[in-house]
C-alpha cells in the first residue's frame, strides 16, 4: 500500500525513471485529453476543410475545362490540396499548447521533473499527428460524400494520409519551435499565418503547375506543400507514379526530422533563457 | 544518528539577465550564499525582486547560475541535474496544473512521468487527493476550482514523488486569509514529516515567522542576515511600547513622558494619534508611562508592549523599511510613519490635547482618516 505518504520515501525514487517511451506516451495522452475537452478546436478544424471543399469546389469548378488542366473533375483534383491545407491551418496552432504551459507554470514543473526534454516535444508532436490523421480521414470522407472519387483505392488513400502526416510533422514542429522561441501567442499566430497563406498559393494545391505563372511554378517546386500534394494526387489516381511518391516522401521525411530536431533544440534554448 | 549533509548548499550564486536593447545587464543574484539543514523549514524572506525566485529556479535546476555552485541533497544542480530532479518537488509561483485535467488526472500524470506504474500512480493520486482534502474537487476540472484549492493541488503535485526537498515559491501569494491559514496548516504538517526539507520563499513577514525554523533575509540578490526568527529578533535589544492617543498634542505628550521614555515618536493622524517608544524593558515602564500621561491630562486608549518583529529585523539588516522596499503600498513602518506624517499636524492640533476626561469616543466618521496608518501592518501583506 502506498496510501501513507512518508514511508514511500525510503523506497526512494533513486534508480527508478520512466522510460523515454513511457514519458512520451504520457505527454501525448495529456494533450489528447486536452484536445478532446476543447470540442471547439476540433469542430473548427473539421468545419474548415468542409467550407473549402464546398467553396473552392464550386467557385473553381469551371477551371477543369480550361485547356491544359489535365483532369476532368476539379473536386477530385482539389481533395489532396485541401487535405494538405488542413494540415497547415490546424498545425499552425500546434505550438500554442507550449505557450499556455509556459504562461501557467506547467512548463516550469515539467522542466524540474526528471523528464526527457525531447519527450515533452515528441509527445506533443505524436498527439498532433494523431489529430492530423483523424482530420484527414474526415476530410476524405466529406470529399467522397461531395462527389470526389478516389481511383487509387485504399492504398492510394493510405499513401495520401501518410504524406499528410509527414507534412504535419514538419509544420507542427515548426509551430512548436517558434512558440518556444517567441513565447508569445500573437507572434506565433502572426508568423504562422504569414507562412501559411502564401504557401497555399505558391503550390500546386489549388492549381496544376501548367496553369501557374512561370515564377510561381518554379517556386512551388520547393514548397513542401507541393511535395505532399503531388504524392497524394498521384497515389489517388489510376496511374500511380511511384518514383514521385518515393522521392517526394523522402524529401518530406528529411524535412520532418530536421524541423523536429530544431523544435527539441528550441526547448533547450527556452530553458537556457530562464 | 549519522550527521546528514545539508539539504541545500548554495555558494556565491550570481545570476545576470541580459538587459536587452543596450541596457545594462540585470544582476538578479549578487553572491547569494545559503545553507539549509536537512529536515527543516527554511524561509527566504525578502521583497519582490530581491532574488528569492531566481534562487529557487537555480536550486530546482530550472535555471542556471551565471557563477557560483549549488548542491541539493549533495548533488550538484548542474552536473547531476537529473539526480536533483528526482529528489525534489517544485511549486512555482504560477500553477503547475493543467486546467483541463482534474486534480486526480494531474497527479496521475505527474506520477507516471516520474516512472510510477499505472496502479502506483493511481494510489498515490488518491492518497494526495485525500490528504489535501480535495475530495469532490478531485475529479472536477482544475480550471474551475478556487484559488486555494488549486494552490493545494500545486503543493500536492510537488509531493507526488515523495521528494526529499520541497521548494515552495510564494505558496500563499494571492490567497484570501482563510485559504492562507489553511495552506499554513498544510505546510506545518509537511514540516512535521520525517526527513522532508522545505525551502519556502515569501514576502510575508508573518508567514516566515510562523512557518520557518530558519530564515535568510534576502535583499538585492544577497542574504543580508540568517538565523532562526527568534535569534534574529533577539539581535534587536528591547521592546516597542505603543500607546493609542485621543486628540493628542504631540509636544505635550513628549513633554509628559520625557522622564520615563527616551526614544519616543508621537504620530498624529486626525483626532487619533499614537505614541511609539523603544525601551530596553517594556513591561517595567508601562505603569510609569500611563501615570505620566494621566498626570499631564493626555487622553489615551490601548497600551501595548511588543517584542521586536521581523519587520524591525529587516529594517535593521536591509537598511530600509520592509514596506519601503515593497513596491505596492508605500506605508511606512512604525518609526518612518511618525516621522513623515506627524509634522503637519503637531502645530495645528495644539488646542486639542488638554482635556482631562479619561477617554472620549472618537467620531466614527473621522476614524477612516487614521485607518490607513493603523492598518499599516495588514497593508504590508498586500504587495502584489
Amino acid at each position: 500500500m502506498t496510501a501513507t505518504l512518508t514511508p514511500t520515501r525510503t523506497v526512494a525514487p533513486v534508480a527508478r525513471r520512466a522510460s523515454w517511451f513511457a514519458q512520451t506516451g504520457e505527454v501525448c495522452r495529456r494533450w489528447v485529453v486536452d484536445t478532446v475537452r476543447q470540442p471547439w478546436g476540433l469542430g473548427v478544424s473539421v468545419l474548415q476543410p468542409l467550407v473549402w471543399i464546398v467553396l473552392f469546389g464550386n467557385v473553381f469548378e469551371s477551371v477543369a475545362t480550361v485547356p491544359g488542366f489535365g483532369a476532368d473533375d476539379y473536386l477530385t483534383f482539389l481533395v489532396p490540396g485541401i487535405l494538405m491545407m488542413t494540415v497547415l491551418y490546424s498545425g499552425a496552432w500546434a505550438g500554442t499548447g507550449f505557450i499556455d504551459d509556459i504562461r501557467s507554470g506547467v512548463m516550469d514543473r515539467l522542466l524540474t521533473s526528471p523528464v526527457h526534454r525531447s519527450a515533452l516535444v515528441v509527445g506533443q508532436l505524436v498527439q498532433q499527428l494523431l489529430l492530423t490523421a483523424v482530420q484527414g480521414v474526415i476530410v476524405l470522407a466529406i470529399a467522397w460524400a461531395a462527389g470526389a472519387r478516389f481511383d487509387g483505392g485504399v492504398v492510394g488513400l493510405a499513401v495520401a494520409l501518410g504524406a499528410s502526416l509527414l507534412l504535419a510533422a514538419s509544420f507542427c514542429s515548426l509551430s512548436a519551435a517558434v512558440a518556444l522561441l517567441a513565447r508569445d501567442q500573437t507572434a506565433l499566430i502572426g508568423i504562422s499565418t504569414t507562412i501559411v497563406l502564401p504557401a497555399t498559393f505558391v503550390s500546386t494545391a489549388l492549381m496544376p503547375p501548367a496553369l501557374l505563372p512561370a515564377w510561381v511554378e518554379s517556386a512551388a517546386r520547393f514548397n513542401p506543400l507541393t511535395w505532399a500534394t503531388e504524392v497524394a494526387r498521384t497515389a489517388m489516381s489510376t496511374d500511380v507514379d511511384w518514383t514521385l511518391v518515393g522521392t517526394r516522401s523522402a524529401l518530406l521525411a528529411v524535412l520532418a526530422v530536421l524541423v523536429a530536431a530544431w523544435s527539441v533544440a528550441a526547448m533547450r534554448t527556452y530553458q537556457r533563457s530562464l | 544518528m549519522p550527521i546528514r549533509p545539508p539539504a541545500v548548499e548554495a555558494v556565491d550564486l550570481v545570476k545576470t539577465y541580459p538587459g536587452g536593447r543596450g541596457r545594462p545587464d540585470v544582476r538578479a543574484l549578487d553572491g547569494l550564499t545559503l545553507t539549509v539543514p536537512a529536515g527543516t523549514v527554511h524561509g527566504l524572506l525578502g521583497p519582490n525582486g530581491a532574488g528569492k525566485s531566481t534562487t529557487t529556479k537555480i536550486l530546482t535546476t530550472l535555471s542556471r547560475a551565471t557563477s557560483g555552485t549549488a548542491r541539493v541533497v549533495g548533488q550538484d544542480v548542474v552536473v547531476d541535474a537529473d539526480a536533483v530532479r528526482r529528489s525534489i518537488g517544485y511549486v512555482s509561483q504560477g500553477t503547475g496544473a493543467d486546467p483541463l485535467l482534474s486534480p486526480r488526472e494531474n497527479l496521475v500524470m505527474a506520477a507516471r512521468l516520474r516512472g510510477s506504474s499505472r496502479s502506483a500512480a493511481a494510489d498515490r493520486a488518491a492518497a494526495l487527493v485525500d490528504r489535501f482534502g480535495l475530495g469532490d474537487a478531485g475529479d472536477r476540472r482544475t480550471g474551475g476550482l478556487s484559488g486555494g484549492t488549486r494552490r493545494k493541488l500545486d503543493v500536492a503535485l510537488g509531493l507526488v514523488d515523495a521528494p526529499r526537498v520541497l521548494f515552495l515559491d510564494e505558496p500563499t501569494t494571492g490567497l484570501d486569509p482563510e485559504a492562507r491559514a489553511s495552506m499554513w496548516d498544510e505546510i506545518r504538517r509537511l514540516a512535521g514529516e520525517d526527513a522532508l526539507t522545505v525551502l519556502l520563499t515569501t514576502h510575508y513577514l508573518e508567514e516566515a515567522d510562523r512557518l520557518a525554523d530558519g530564515l535568510s533575509i534576502v535583499d538585492r540578490g544577497r542574504v543580508v542576515v540568517a538565523g532562526t526568527p527568534d535569534e534574529l529578533k533577539a539581535t534587536l535589544v528591547g521592546d516597542t511600547l505603543t500607546v493609542d492617543l485621543v486628540e493628542p498634542d504631540a509636544d505635550a505628550v513628549r513633554a509628559a513622558v520625557a522622564r520615563v521614555l527616551t526614544d519616543v515618536v508621537v504620530h498624529v493622524e486626525g483626532p487619533t494619534g499614537r505614541l511609539v517608544a523603544r525601551t530596553p524593558d517594556g513591561p517595567a515602564v508601562v505603569g510609569a508611562t500611563i501615570a505620566a500621561l494621566q498626570a499631564a491630562g493626555v487622553r489615551h486608549g490601548a497600551v501595548a508592549v511588543s517584542r521586536p518583529t521581523l519587520d524591525d529585523v529587516y529594517l535593521r539588516y536591509a537598511g530600509r523599511s520592509w514596506s519601503d522596499s515593497s513596491p505596492a503600498r508605500p506605508t511606512g513602518s512604525s518609526t518612518d510613519r511618525s516621522a513623515s506624517a506627524a509634522p503637519a499636524r503637531t502645530t495645528s492640533g495644539a488646542s486639542g490635547g488638554r482635556s482631562t476626561s479619561g477617554s472620549s469616543a472618537v467620531p466614527a466618521g473621522r476614524d477612516t482618516d487614521g485607518a490607513s496608518a493603523a492598518d499599516g501592518r495588514d497593508a504590508r501583506e498586500v504587495t502584489r
